[in-house]
């Protein structure tokens, strides 16, 4: 009786407060962001700062942050759902599970310096780990060319944070598998494989995707950890807008806050990527 | 001429005048009664082991009683610092800061943009001239040169000289304490690196220094980390190079764990100002100025010089005596600091120039 | 052979498990044994002494504390009604909403702190800066806005598993109103999913520097980043406390959970 008939505003009530907080908390600063795009350092309207973003040494960065957010988004998805799926349907004790959950809210967040000295003393080349495997087993991993302070070891490091937010976020999902699938499926002959193929993936498929984007998003704007781990060597977007933001030189926020649009564009352009599979992908689902 | 127009035309001369006269120090007690008056101080980007101004605001505190010192984050850089003032335009809270530290190069810019209000100290004239503003709206506070601070556990055989830095014994070892396209103290050490490579000040030296460490990384003795007080303990960048006060309080810091050194490299030595300045939307201007007045007081000046940093009255106060001898002790030799290169605005800005827009094309490993 | 199956499910969880194990605990170790290096050539905790024996760090690890509980239920209060509406009846909504929960990720602290200050500072129209209660408001919700993506995602998450639909209709069938489908029949059924959310959003507030130290209120993140600026042990030891001590508080949040009207899983 009372779900029909306030259809109209009784739909957009409940979301109401939420659009009303993303609006004065979020989309309004960002709004001051955009428009400081295009501002000259005297207050001028330009669109110089968007013309900079062409250059070779921002375009590189940009493509350099895109490679390693997709690769830690990746990574992190593809072994955070491996662990995820071994802690909640691998019949471990339930105890472990509540550990994994908690210790993955508080890894989650374990970003910048602390994880990548945390990183640096154990791979680095006075690392916890280097020194263990040169003394005990005799491999020097820095001579067979390994580098914490690349583009893969960057990728590890992240993985630290990234893999406990998909944990925690497709926990629910797979909670949601439900028994009686695998049950009815190894009656019918079903090996694991075939469930996982035919049932578990397609049905979690929607919110891997999701996961992969929000993986993708946060790694994009992580910054703390990149610059403390590779410092100088490595050109991402968020170092070279806190470089024209936070600067101790002459610095121009105008360009900062152009490469701060940049990043919202290509965030936007992945969403809409994500949600064009998605769509597809839940079409059968409903 | 008709009287009235001389009077309006004296009067109008006299009401320009008054307005661009900048506000000579006001007597001592009356700022200070004002100060108190509006209670608080608020400040931005002060840490405590920087130049030791954890010492010198309880000594602020201890001096103007019954006025309270809010300090916003001390994490902030100078771009930071310009950001909070421009950010907080219309706000009295205690979110918006007094007074800034800030770089060199920013006191101009500060300026143009009108970000600053113009205030003389009461020893305006022994500041030298090339390190304030003649209209008195940024004024050099303190100096100290590029030094490298190495761990003694580590590295056998300290290194004397920027050259000495390319020798095969320092490989993965050397660092800089920043991002040299960002931090102004990573960008001077580029700089120093050039002018010890003969380069001539200004751009010049700048492009030396970018050379002097792209062959620092080819050879492999260059350290892309950040090099802090941890890494340098941890080992993983053993030799970094900073400001000589900073160097200084992070091996006080140590305690002897590990063992380290300050090394005034003897082949070039670069001196860096920083400059003081009040924010033209200061809510508590009276005390800005007051707390002015204190940095730039002798003990105020000393206060710095405990720090490790070079107040900008050193060559004043050092006529006149009234340098502690134990306090001297503890600096690098004076010697050194005679050789200081203070590099002007100008080769400042050119210098950064080349160094911020092509570091990574020089020296960048570009990361794979 | 169904037991042969089990044990090798099993043991391959056992592996998967004791790899992810090492990989997350090895570095912590690491810090760990810096941290005791303080002394030359002894372990001792001269680090953490020095880090507890400042008087603030009960000071602003409470007020950080509760700035989280208040940001976690407020965010809560505003995604779960949006992310039910959504899934149920507007879902033409849901890109938008999507992707204004990705920006916080994207716009740097600093600029969302400055921003802030530009709109509710002493001369606008919401003049939050000028009192504590309202730069604690002002905190709360922008942790709320720094959190809403996780946030979002775990609930959104949480509601694509149950049957909504079915749900609603069978509680509104049963004479339920919207506020009692809501608080007894959804929010129950996604406690797993919020719960997600909160740990989040307290590991992000505990932690959080930038916006508390502009906004100069005393939380621990400022704390923190006080204490171990430029020293070489303490910044260590400071990650190993904050870490056990979020733990603590997120096994403390879950355990209270275990108390929530529970569901039938099924």
């Amino acid at each position: 009786m009372s779900l029909f008939a306030g259809l109209r505003w009784g739909d957009y009530l409940g979301v109401a407060p939420f659009l009303l907080f993303a609006v004065l908390f979020l989309i309004v600063p960002t709004l001051f962001l955009i428009v400081g795009a295009f501002q000259a350092p005297d207050g001028s309207f330009t669109l110089q700062n968007i013309i900079d973003l062409g250059t070779p040494q921002i375009l590189s960065s940009f493509w350099i942050s895109i490679r390693v957010s997709a690769a830690s988004a990746i990574a992190g998805a593809v072994l955070g759902l491996i662990l995820a799926l071994a802690v909640i349907r691998g019949a471990l004790p339930e105890a472990i599970r509540s550990a994994v959950m908690t210790f993955s809210g508080v890894a989650s967040n374990f970003a910048g310096i602390p994880l990548a000295f945390a990183f640096i003393a154990t791979l680095g080349r006075l690392g916890l780990v280097t020194v263990l495997l040169r003394t005990l087993v005799g491999f020097d991993m820095y001579r067979s060319g390994f580098n914490l302070l690349s583009f893969w070891g960057l990728t590890v490091t992240y993985c630290y944070f990234q893999i406990p937010l998909m944990i925690l976020i497709i926990a629910p999902a797979i909670d949601g598998l439900k028994k009686e699938w695998s049950e009815a499926a190894q009656t019918l002959g079903a090996s694991t494989f075939q469930f996982w193929r035919y049932i578990g993936l397609p049905v979690l498929w929607p919110n891997l995707l999701g996961t992969l984007s929000l993986l993708f998003a946060n790694a994009f704007g992580a910054i703390a950890t990149a610059y403390a781990l590779t410092g100088s060597s490595l050109n991402i977007v968020p170092i070279l807008l806190y470089a024209q933001i936070r600067g101790d030189v002459l610095n121009n926020p105008g360009l900062g806050a152009a490469l701060a649009l940049g990043m919202i564009v290509i965030t936007a352009v992945a969403n809409i990527l994500y949600l064009v599979i998605r769509t597809r992908a839940e079409r059968w689902l409903k | 001429m008709k009287l009235s127009a001389v009077l309006a035309a004296t009067a109008s001369v006299v009401a320009i005048l008054t307005s661009i006269a900048p506000s000579y120090a006001d007597s001592l007690d009356d700022l200070y009664a004002a100060a108190k008056k509006e209670g608080q101080l608020t400040t931005i980007a002060l840490p405590h082991d920087w130049c030791g101004y954890g010492a010198v605001i309880d000594g602020f505190k201890k001096k103007y009683p019954g006025i309270t010192v809010n300090e916003l984050n001390p994490d902030a850089g100078s771009g930071d610092e310009i950001q909070a003032i421009i950010a907080n335009k219309g706000n009295t809270g205690p979110q918006a800061p007094d007074v800034i530290d800030v770089g060199l190069s920013f006191g101009p810019s500060a300026k143009d943009q009108k970000l600053i209000q113009p205030y003389k100290v009461a020893t305006w004239d022994s500041i030298p001239d090339t390190a304030k503003d003649a209209d008195g709206y940024w004024y050099g506070d303190y100096y100290g040169v590029m030094a490298f601070l190495v761990n003694d556990d580590l590295v056998k055989n300290p290194p004397k000289t920027w050259a000495d830095l390319q020798k095969p014994e320092y490989a993965n070892q050397v660092a800089l304490s920043g991002d040299p396209r960002v931090s102004n103290q990573a960008i001077q050490s580029v700089y120093a690196a050039g002018l010890a490579s003969g380069g001539k000040p200004g751009e010049d030296a700048g492009t030396k220094g970018l050379d002097f460490f792209s062959k620092l990384n080819k050879a492999g003795n260059f350290v892309p980390v950040i090099g802090k007080s941890a890494p340098l303990a941890q080992g993983t960048t053993p030799i970094v190079t900073n400001w000589d006060y900073n160097a200084l309080a992070w091996r006080d810091g140590f305690a002897g764990n590990p063992k380290a050194e300050v090394i005034v490299p003897s082949d070039a030595v670069v001196a860096g100002v920083y400059v003081q300045a009040i924010s033209a939307f200061a809510p508590h201007p009276n005390a800005a100025k007051l707390w002015m007045e204190y940095l730039y007081s002798d003990e105020g000046q000393i206060g710095w010089l405990a720090g490790y940093c070079h107040p900008i009255r050193f060559n004043d106060l050092a006529k006149n005596g009234k340098v502690p001898a134990d306090l001297l002790a503890k600096l690098p030799p004076a010697d050194l600091y005679a050789k200081a290169v203070f590099p002007t605005l100008d080769e400042q800005k050119a210098a950064s120039d080349v160094i911020t827009k092509q570091w990574d094309s020089v020296v960048g490993a570009n990361v794979q | 052979m169904k037991r042969g199956k089990f044990w090798s499910g099993k043991f391959w969880s056992w592996v998967v498990f004791v790899v992810g194990a090492l990989y997350f605990i090895v570095p912590l170790l690491a810090t760990i044994q810096f941290s005791l290096s303080i002394r030359r050539g002894t372990w001792s905790l001269d680090a953490y002494a020095n880090v507890f024996q400042q008087p603030q760090f009960q000071q602003t690890f409470t007020y950080s504390l509760i700035i989280a509980v208040a940001a976690i239920i407020v965010g809560l209060l505003l995604v779960v009604p949006a992310a039910y509406f959504v899934r149920l009846r507007a879902p033409q909504l849901r890109p938008l909403i999507e992707f204004v929960t990705l920006l916080p990720l994207i716009i740097p602290p600093i600029i969302l702190v400055f921003g802030y200050i530009r709109l509710y500072s002493s001369s606008s129209i919401l003049p939050l800066t000028n009192t504590d209660i309202g730069t604690n408001i002002l905190l709360t919700l922008a942790y709320v806005a720094l959190a809403l993506p996780y946030m979002y995602r775990a609930v959104d998450t949480g509601l694509r598993t149950i049957d909504v639909q079915t749900l609603t209709e069978a509680a509104d069938i049963l004479g339920a109103n919207t506020l009692t489908i809501l608080l007894r029949v959804i929010f129950p059924n996604i406690i797993v999913a919020a719960l997600s959310g909160a740990f989040l959003t307290l590991a992000i507030v505990i932690g959080e520097f930038t916006i508390a130290s502009l906004l100069n209120r005393p939380a621990f993140g400022v704390y923190m980043q006080n204490i171990g600026a430029n020293r070489a042990y303490e910044p260590a030891a400071l990650a190993v406390i904050s870490f056990i001590i979020t733990w603590a508080a997120m096994g403390m949040i879950q355990l209270l959970a275990r108390f929530a009207p529970k569901t039938a899983r099924t």
